[in-house]
């Protein structure tokens, strides 16, 4: 109840400063990208806050406590890709001034079909991301309420939906940045407390020692919902139905529906997937195969760290600082924001492996952020922690979802729509009403994808995201903003071998299932591959492309700083200085 | 300041006209400018790199290193969650700074 109480707080404060939002909106300009004028330490805040998704709140934690300290990678990737940003990408990119990614393909490359390309991708990124925090969502609600899967599911995408119709982005904003101050608050309170509470990490045997995870003093009940199978790393026994059932190392069992018992001190025994690790491999952040090899940790912070930049989100929001330099300066302040953030999930994975190791048993290790306060610490604390926990993990799924939700929305209404209607004019009033359009339709197809990805881990459905974009955006913005000879021809090309390798190697890991092996790692996470096949091809068809163009105006516009009066977005300066006659 | 001096007309081109009209001059300026940026953030990543690039390898190399504890947690798991920030902090914000004032340079140049 109290849980349920908290995440309703969290909701309508969102739909409330949304709401409040909608009063300034007055343009679409305004409901793409605010006004362009949001101190940096607002919109630091808000990138931040639109970045922290289900991933970073459920995903770390519960891949962490599914897979060891190997996860802990992921972390580290999400915040370094803010600073492949700010490097490269975040003073140019401002500068260069358009709203979004399809903008930019086109206006440097002078492409309309490339943007259309570009459109396509924003799109495909934006569902692969929005799907992992409906799952979430779902989760979430299944834990606070007991509601089914689908209706945490469903109520999520119409909070979103309906939010980014009336709100736009202009009252986003605030949203956002209130909402990374909530997150911040979520995570690190409930864990702080337990770890006073436990006087630092307990169950440490089976974190760093040579333990597999087993019951409490008291035993370890489990209520399953369907039957389940499950393999005993070593010698144990469960009780169901009113039998004693002992199991020898090395067993694999299915565990019938209902109640099941485990014995205080007893093995519990792992559900499908889970590979069973004793204490010292699993605090292992790096060695052998499987998921801590070092190619599949290579790969994934490439993945994380050239992926950012490519998110559609993320750049958007870039715009709302005034100029290149307030760019930069908001990003330092995003890598230091984020770097608060991080600190905090390891320890829940930590606790969790050794307060809820029913979670191995059900195999649903995404919950435990989720589950852990109050299976660590009963009774009114561990449920007013419990829905703290609730409460952010809603913030996270409502400020990413949001953010994405306007992205794809504003490709669909402002690049796709008007080659639909093949540009005949249309005043505010009727764009405004198909980003309202688009924006109930885009959550249409990630919300069904997100009832059918019910089994994958949340953050294993995040890493696809980012190597899909690490694979398409990263190198059209690098080579883009840095390489004068990048031709519309190059980009696309690039585009479509990095976009068609990463998604084949994904399904294909799919279909194959674990990565036990280099080959299953690099199908797992394909970035280490697809990245620098993407940047080859575009060097290489853009440098044998007979239509050379000459983008010195666009090489002005991505570098010169302002202030100078050479540039159309300079305050300082009469519009139209770009090609002034003197 | 030079923009109280009064320039004689026909007035001399400036860097800044160069640039405007993107002409050979103007061009070298910025491709000048855009170099200096463009080294400048590959070295902050060489830094980054040295830092971040080698510790899965340095880690997988160095097994030993996670059987030494420290408060009882392995020095690996320490290495991994506490440092990372400072290190990109510090790193983003050297960079921020340097970046500028090679802007403020350019500024200096064309404004000259």
């Amino acid at each position: 109840m109290t849980a349920l109480l908290a995440v309703g707080a969290v909701t309508l404060g969102t739909l409330g400063l949304g709401a409040w939002g909608v009063r300034f909106v007055r343009t679409t300009s305004d409901l793409l990208v605010a006004s362009r004028a949001v101190t940096a330490w607002w919109n630091a805040a808000a990138i931040s806050g639109e970045y922290l998704s289900a991933a970073s709140f459920l995903g770390i934690a519960g891949l962490e406590l599914k897979l060891g300290a190997s996860a802990l990678w992921q972390a580290l990737g999400f915040t370094a890709g803010y600073l492949a940003l700010l490097l490269f990408v975040a003073a140019p990119l401002r500068r260069f001034g358009s709203y979004t990614i399809p903008d930019f393909a086109e206006a440097r490359l002078r492409s309309p079909r490339l943007r259309m390309l570009a459109a396509a991708v924003v799109i495909v990124i934006g569902c692969f991301y929005l799907v992992p925090q409906l799952k979430g969502a779902g989760l979430a609600l299944n834990v606070v309420v007991g509601a089914p899967y689908w209706v945490g599911v469903f109520v999520v995408a119409a909070i979103v939906a309906i939010n980014v119709a009336i709100g736009g982005m202009r009252g986003i904003t605030y949203v956002q940045a209130f909402q990374f101050w909530v997150k911040v608050f979520a995570v690190s309170v409930p864990i702080i407390v337990l770890l006073i509470h436990f006087g630092g990490l307990p169950g440490r045997s089976a974190l760093f020692g040579d333990r597999f995870p087993h019951a409490g003093r008291h035993g370890l009940t489990v209520k399953l919902a369907a039957p389940q199978q499950v393999d005993f790393p070593a010698a144990g026994s469960f009780t169901a139905g009113g039998h004693r059932y002992t199991v020898a190392a090395g067993r694999h069992v299915t565990l019938p529906a209902g109640r099941i018992r485990l014995p205080p001190g007893g093995i519990v025994p792992m559900a499908n997937g889970i590979p069973p690790e004793r204490g010292t491999e699993w605090s292992r952040p790096v060695g052998g195969s499987g998921e801590a090899s070092p190619l599949l940790v290579y790969s994934l912070l490439i993945a994380t760290f050239l992926g950012t930049m490519g998110l559609p989100h993320i750049l958007v929001r870039f715009y709302t600082n005034p100029d290149g330099h307030a760019a930069r300066h908001t990003t330092v302040r995003v890598l230091s924001l984020l770097g608060l953030f991080y600190l905090f999930p390891a320890f829940y994975g930590a606790l969790g492996r050794a307060l809820t190791p029913q979670l191995y048993v059900t195999g649903q290790t995404d919950d435990v952020v989720l589950r852990l306060p109050q299976a660590a610490w009963p009774g009114p604390v561990g449920t007013l922690l419990g829905a703290l926990v609730a409460a952010g993990a809603f913030a996270a799924f409502l400020s990413t979802s949001s953010g994405l939700l306007v992205s794809l929305a504003g490709t669909l209404s402002h690049d796709v729509w008007p080659r639909v209607t093949r540009g005949k004019p249309s005043g505010v009033a009727t764009r405004r009403r198909w980003f309202r359009i688009a924006a109930v339709g885009a959550i249409i197809p990630p919300a069904a994808l997100g009832l059918a990805a019910q089994s994958v881990d949340i953050s294993i459905l995040v890493g696809w995201a980012f190597a899909i974009a690490a694979s398409t955006f990263c190198p059209m913005f690098l080579l883009g903003i840095w390489w004068t000879r990048l031709t519309a021809r190059g980009a696309a090309a690039g585009m479509v071998a990095g976009m068609v390798i990463a998604t084949a190697a994904i399904l294909t890991g799919l279909a194959v299932g674990e990565p036990d092996t280099g080959a299953g790692a690099l199908l797992a996470q394909p970035a280490v591959a697809s990245v620098p096949i993407a940047f080859l091809t575009m060097v290489v068809v853009s440098l044998r492309d007979p239509r050379r163009l000459d983008p010195a105006a666009e090489m002005l516009a991505l570098h010169a700083p302002e202030g100078l009066g050479l540039r159309l977005a300079d305050e300082s300066a009469p519009s139209g200085d770009l090609v002034r006659n003197v | 300041m030079s923009t109280e001096r009064r320039l004689p007309r026909p007035r001399l081109r400036t860097p800044r006209d160069e640039l405007a009209d993107s002409t050979a001059h103007g061009n070298v300026y910025l491709r000048r400018l855009r170099r200096a940026q463009l080294s400048l953030s590959l070295m902050a990543l060489v830094a980054f790199g040295a830092v971040f690039g080698v510790l899965p390898i340095a880690l997988y190399l160095l097994p030993h290193l996670h059987h030494t504890r420290l408060l009882g947690i392995p020095v690996t798991l320490w290495i991994l969650v506490i440092p990372s920030s400072p290190v990109f902090i510090a790193i983003g914000w050297i960079y921020a700074r340097r970046a500028d004032s090679l802007d403020a340079a350019f500024r200096d140049v064309v404004e000259r």
